[in-house]
């Protein structure tokens, strides 16, 4: 399934996906545990330069969804186009091209800041000139010049925050997923970083952002709701709003799931 | 396998080593604690010595003294050669421990009245079981001199073949060169496992180029290294400072030591399956680390075992890296004469490390 040989991302054809390809295409996916069905059969599709959110309480399959996207894990069924590629016979081929961050901080906190971007730059097999551009870009961007040699532990979390954004986009990737990038953030700073991810996305990357918070979720261009490994409602906010509009009363989105998910649980 | 990402791997978790801050005191303070611990002397008791009888006279003299020896606790003959030219070999393979010699014309010289010399050869590469075992001896031919039909004449003569000077640290060091490096990758290596995927970085890396292959690699090797400057230093240290005698190949002792290392990485990457948070893989290297203490025969003399608990020894690989270890510094023994436990250790390391992999690049994939 996953080859001991892999091959860097300059032995990669130069972007074997159709331009026209959309960033992700996901039909019947699914993955089982045994007898329980993490992920329960969902499709969609992501256009090239949406901010996509994705949505749904804890356990609801959001995580397991993004680690088959990503090409961590392979599904049990059904099939996944990531910009063009099958992300589960590929793994590798996409892999340089998609970035990834999560709700924990998972760069070396027993490393510095500058060993971390070292070792990711590496990793991602950047050039020397590349590597330096990207350093000073995100030294600046995160606040960190003259903090380099700091081990990222002793960092708060709005700088890890920044810093992990950092790392996960260094080698520039057309697609970048974030699960649940502001989880125990204050709002000042999960607005910096909101900023810039519009900026990211202005530079015409597509996000994939998984979230808890309502007012993150109007700040995406589509949305898809996910509750107990299936797809329950999905669109623009607008038009999920609209969808749900009760007597010229449109609901918030908040009032929605809650209705939604309520109605999973009581059907009928 | 893309070597770049590989040597970056590795010059991470060799940072990530030196940056914690218990580990480099603990990887110099533990082979040093150890090899004083280890190197002054642990004895334990000694009984049901493997004994060979070689009775050369065959009087009703010589029998009754074979008799005395097959009547004590503490030896059991299990072989009874012909000539003394037998000895060697079944001293090499570990079969006896101790030989009793009774040469020819012993009845003659005790109706003489003479003093008739009864030969003890005692393999010193286990020494206190060799040191032991010849005080028992020499015990058991006092108690046939006391027999009422026979005379003062018997008389025990000691031949130490192997570690003649009887110092247990002969034994010691070999052994602890085999146990420190089983504490370095097992406990160290599973510890930095769990912790990775305790703090979500393992999950990170996989969303990147790097490889399961290349993550494995890159996870073994730093440890591979260590446990290897650290039995360099114990082996150092014994043969200079210990002045433990080193006969053999040091390509006996290679293969033997490197077998091994792959059995640990291999339970280290198993406990690291197994175990979700650090204290568990904690707890579960203790579960391993104590059976292996007492079982190998690094302190305990496998031959004082009681017969039922004898079989579980040889499921354990330490009990294989021991014997050649001790084999190879304190008797030469090459290639063939531990073949045995060379193949048993080779076994262990396909067997464990193979396994090891094959759940480890499963788990990873889930």
């Amino acid at each position: 399934m996953i080859s001991f040989g892999r091959r860097g991302r300059h032995d990669v054809a130069p972007s074997s996906a159709s331009p026209g390809a959309p960033a992700v295409r996901v039909q019947d996916l699914r993955k089982t545990y045994g007898s329980f069905a993490a992920v329960d059969g969902i499709s969609f599709d992501v256009a090239r330069g949406e901010v996509f959110g994705f949505l749904g309480p804890n356990g609801s399959g959001k995580t397991t969804t993004i680690r088959m996207l990503t090409g961590s894990i392979a599904p049990t069924s059904g099939t996944i186009e990531v910009l063009g590629v099958d992300a589960a016979r590929q793994p590798q081929l996409i892999k340089p091209r998609i970035g990834y961050m999560s709700q924990k901080f998972s760069l070396f906190e027993d490393l510095t800041v500058a060993e971390n971007l070292r070792f990711y730059s590496g990793v991602y097999d950047l050039t020397g000139e590349e590597f330096t551009r990207q350093r000073e870009y995100i030294l600046d961007m995160a606040g960190l010049r003259g903090r380099e040699n700091e081990l990222t532990a002793n960092l708060s979390t709005g700088w890890k925050q920044r810093l992990a954004l950092g790392t996960a986009t260094m080698h520039s990737p057309e697609l970048l997923f974030l699960d649940e990038p502001t989880s125990g953030v204050d709002p000042v700073a999960r607005h910096q970083f909101w900023d810039l991810l519009y900026e990211l996305s202005g530079r015409g990357v597509t996000l994939f952002v998984t979230t808890h918070y309502m007012e993150e979720a109007t700040n995406c261009s589509r949305l898809a709701f996910m509750y107990a490994g299936r797809v329950i409602a999905d669109g623009s906010p607008r038009e999920i709003r609209a969808a749900h509009a009760v007597a010229g009363r449109t609901p918030s989105l908040e009032d929605i799931f809650i209705d939604l998910v309520a109605g999973q649980r009581n059907p009928g | 396998m893309n070597g770049k990402r590989l040597r970056l791997l590795i010059w991470k978790e060799f940072l990530q080593l030196r940056r914690d801050p218990l580990f480099l005191r603990l990887a110099m303070a533990m082979p040093i604690i150890q090899l004083v611990l280890f190197g002054y002397v642990v004895a334990a008791d000694v009984t049901n010595l493997k004994t060979a009888v070689i009775d050369l006279d065959r009087t009703p003299a010589s029998r009754t003294i074979a008799a005395s020896f097959a009547a004590s606790d503490y030896f059991n003959i299990v072989a009874r050669p012909d000539g003394e030219d037998a000895l060697r070999p079944l001293l090499d393979r570990n079969e006896i421990a101790l030989a009793i010699v009774i040469p020819a014309g012993t009845q003659a010289s005790l109706e003489r009245g003479e003093v008739a010399g009864i030969g003890i050869v005692v393999d010193g590469s286990d020494s206190s079981t060799a040191s032991v075992g010849t005080s028992y001896a020499s015990r058991v031919i006092a108690g046939y001199n006391a027999l009422p039909d026979a005379g003062p004449g018997a008389k025990a003569s000691v031949r130490v073949v192997f570690n003649q000077s009887l110092r247990t640290v002969n034994t010691m060091i070999p052994g602890l060169i085999a146990t420190i490096m089983m504490i370095s990758v097992l406990a160290i290596m599973s510890q930095a496992v769990v912790k990775e995927r305790e703090r979500g970085t393992l999950e990170q890396m996989f969303t990147t180029p790097i490889s399961r292959g290349e993550y494995l690699v890159g996870k073994v090797v730093p440890y591979m290294v260590l446990s290897g400057v650290q039995a360099l230093f114990v082996a150092t240290i014994g043969t200079l400072w210990f002045r433990v005698p080193f006969y053999g190949s040091v390509w006996v002792v290679l293969t033997g030591l490197l077998l091994f290392m792959l059995t640990n990485v291999g339970m280290g990457l198993l406990i690291s399956l197994v175990s979700r948070t650090r204290q568990q893989a904690q707890q579960m290297m203790m579960f391993v680390m104590l059976p292996t203490m007492i079982l190998s025969g690094f302190i305990f003399p496998i031959e004082s075992m009681p017969d039922a608990i004898k079989p579980f020894t040889a499921a354990i690989p330490m009990t294989h890296a021991l014997v050649v270890m001790r084999g190879a510094f304190v008797k030469g023994a090459g290639f063939d004469a531990l073949a045995t436990p060379l193949l048993a250790l080779a076994g262990f390391a396909v067997a464990i490390f193979g396994l090891a992999v094959v759940l480890m690049r499963r788990r990873l994939s889930e």
